[in-house]
């Protein structure tokens, strides 16, 4: 028999030396402000117009709010404004 | 959405069809493993506005409980091994050896192709053919930000058959790749378009290491290092970068220019001044450039012998591609131009720059054509000084010409090939970076 002794080639991520917490979601989605976030491309606009429909009819006084920044990926500004603004949000990404 | 919820709000991304490997892999990368997030069939870019709508009702009240329930599991992704040492019994070492190819390209740590072992012997050698210690931190490498110490280097250069002095080439190159910015170091690399890194050699260490600058793309004996620094940057890539297919590489059909090369410039049959001159280096010094392709094309000039005339041959082929209508992202060409080719452009008075001139104006095409792939409306990615294309008919767009670049900068000129007047035109950019790598010479 032969034992083969090898090293490991997969470094660690430096992001995953601190790892962040997701937020708390909320109680209710009732009379809360939810930011419709599109990267931009295609078809996500659709997407997220239609589920903030949806989300309004369903849930008494939810208003929500359409943000981009007019490319991809979204400047860190939108993202703030809409953190900012909103009680939570949706954004439509994955291409 | 990690920025959101860094600030303390709940996000929730709509993630398309097979972008769940990417969403996990990548919120691994940006230190939140735990986002939520729901998935839709299908990808939206290409679905009717009906199509999109049916995409995602099913998944609406997913999206209602991420925004309300905790989903009590945290998303983790797979399970990523760092041990330090891995062991594979076998009945000799050849069946050890194969064992431990088995296990590794499983978890998808190699190209495909069978490794070498990564001993502690070998890798040992190779940290000595670096003047850095083994615990050195080059960087942290794009797009899944790795920590590309010195050692996990030396690590997959030994499983892609490197020697010891391959390494400052290396090192140069992985340490390159992290100073391309957002845009070339992590969202080309992670696009659904086959970008891939192309690392090209200046200097002495060209000829020091046998780097082929003729027919310097391709298989044989004569590109042996060509490939072998360019699989152990790969290499790196993969297991340091975590440029995973299907995870972080998100490839519709992908590019055999992932088996990633490494090329020299034919310095020596080369009108011009070199490359890494160009960028401020002496021509003593010694250079790794990293480029970002996105495609190749052959440009044949069957008989031209005037250096107008060879240009536009090239001009032609470097209209290959679509023209970038986005902000960021800009288009380049890289142009790899045979001695065949320089030679006679250079003898009749062109400089670099001209020839680069030249080529930006002379490489047009109808504006409609190379526009033809982006829809105007509902696609908010298009950058506003292209916005008066909506008032224009097919026709009037058709037959408007237009610089297929923004400049002549955007054209990077390499001299590099055997005889023949074959030129290699790039989609390329962002701007490449080049590294001096005399630094990490032991």
């Amino acid at each position: 028999m032969h034992l083969l002794k090898v090293l490991n080639p997969v470094a660690p991520q430096r992001a995953m030396q601190s790892v962040k917490i997701v937020s708390p979601r909320l109680t209710t989605l009732e009379g809360k402000i939810i930011g419709l976030v599109w990267s931009g491309t295609h078809g996500g606009d659709i997407a997220l117009k239609h589920v903030g429909g949806m989300l309004e009819q369903r849930f008494e006084n939810l208003e929500t709010r359409f943000y981009t920044g007019g490319n991809y990926p979204n400047p860190p500004h939108i993202l703030r404004q809409a953190a900012e603004e909103c009680d939570a949000v949706i954004g439509a990404t994955g291409d | 959405m990690i920025q959101i919820e860094s600030l303390g709000i709940p996000a929730v991304p709509i993630i398309s069809g097979r972008f769940e490997g990417d969403a996990v892999a990548s919120s691994r990368a940006f230190g939140m493993p735990g986002l939520m997030f729901v998935v839709v069939p299908r990808i939206y870019r290409n679905l009717s506005p009906a199509e999109s709508i049916e995409n995602t009702e099913p998944a609406f009240e997913d999206l209602v409980n991420m925004l309300t329930k905790s989903s009590g599991e945290r998303v983790e992704g797979e399970f990523l091994d760092f041990s330090t040492e891995e062991r594979f019994e076998g009945e000799d070492r050849f069946d050890a050896v194969n064992r431990m190819n088995e296990e590794y390209l499983r978890r998808d740590w190699g190209d495909g192709f069978p490794l070498m072992p990564p001993t502690e012997n070998v890798v040992d050698e190779l940290i000595a053919g670096t003047s850095l210690p083994r615990d050195e931190v080059v960087c942290d490498m794009p797009p899944g930000f790795g920590i590309a110490t010195v050692e996990k280097i030396a690590i997959n250069s030994a499983a892609a058959g490197a020697k010891p002095e391959h390494m400052p080439l290396i090192i140069g190159a992985v340490l390159g790749l992290s100073k391309m910015g957002s845009d070339g170091g992590k969202s080309l690399l992670m696009s659904t378009s086959p970008q891939a890194p192309l690392l090209v050699v200046n200097g002495p260490i060209r000829n020091e290491l046998s780097i082929n600058c003729g027919s310097a793309l391709g298989p044989g004996f004569d590109n042996r290092v060509n490939i072998t620094v360019g699989r152990a940057f790969g290499m790196c890539l993969r297991n340091i970068g975590h440029w995973y297919p299907n995870k972080m590489d998100m490839d519709t059909i992908g590019t055999t220019r992932k088996f990633v090369m490494c090329i020299g410039e034919n310095e020596e049959n080369s009108p011009w001044e070199p490359y890494h001159v160009d960028k401020g280096f002496n021509l003593e010094e010694s250079t790794v450039s990293v480029f970002i392709t996105n495609g190749e094309l052959d440009v044949q000039d069957q008989g031209n012998d005037t250096a107008e005339g060879l240009l536009k041959t090239v001009a032609y082929g470097a209209t290959f591609g679509n023209k970038g209508l986005w902000g960021t992202h800009g288009e380049e060409r890289l142009i790899l131009l045979p001695p065949d080719v320089a030679g006679p452009v250079g003898a009749q008075g062109f400089t670099k720059a001209g020839s680069k001139e030249f080529l930006h104006m002379h490489t047009n095409g109808s504006l409609g054509k190379m526009t033809q792939f982006v829809p105007l409306e509902n696609e908010a990615r298009v950058a506003a000084h292209w916005k008066w294309m909506k008032g224009l008919s097919e026709r009037e767009l058709l037959e408007l010409n237009t610089p297929v670049l923004e400049s002549a900068e955007r054209f990077d000129i390499l001299v590099v090939g055997s005889d023949r007047a074959k030129t290699l035109v790039m989609p390329s950019g962002p701007a490449s970076v080049t590294v001096p790598v005399d630094q990490f010479r032991p």
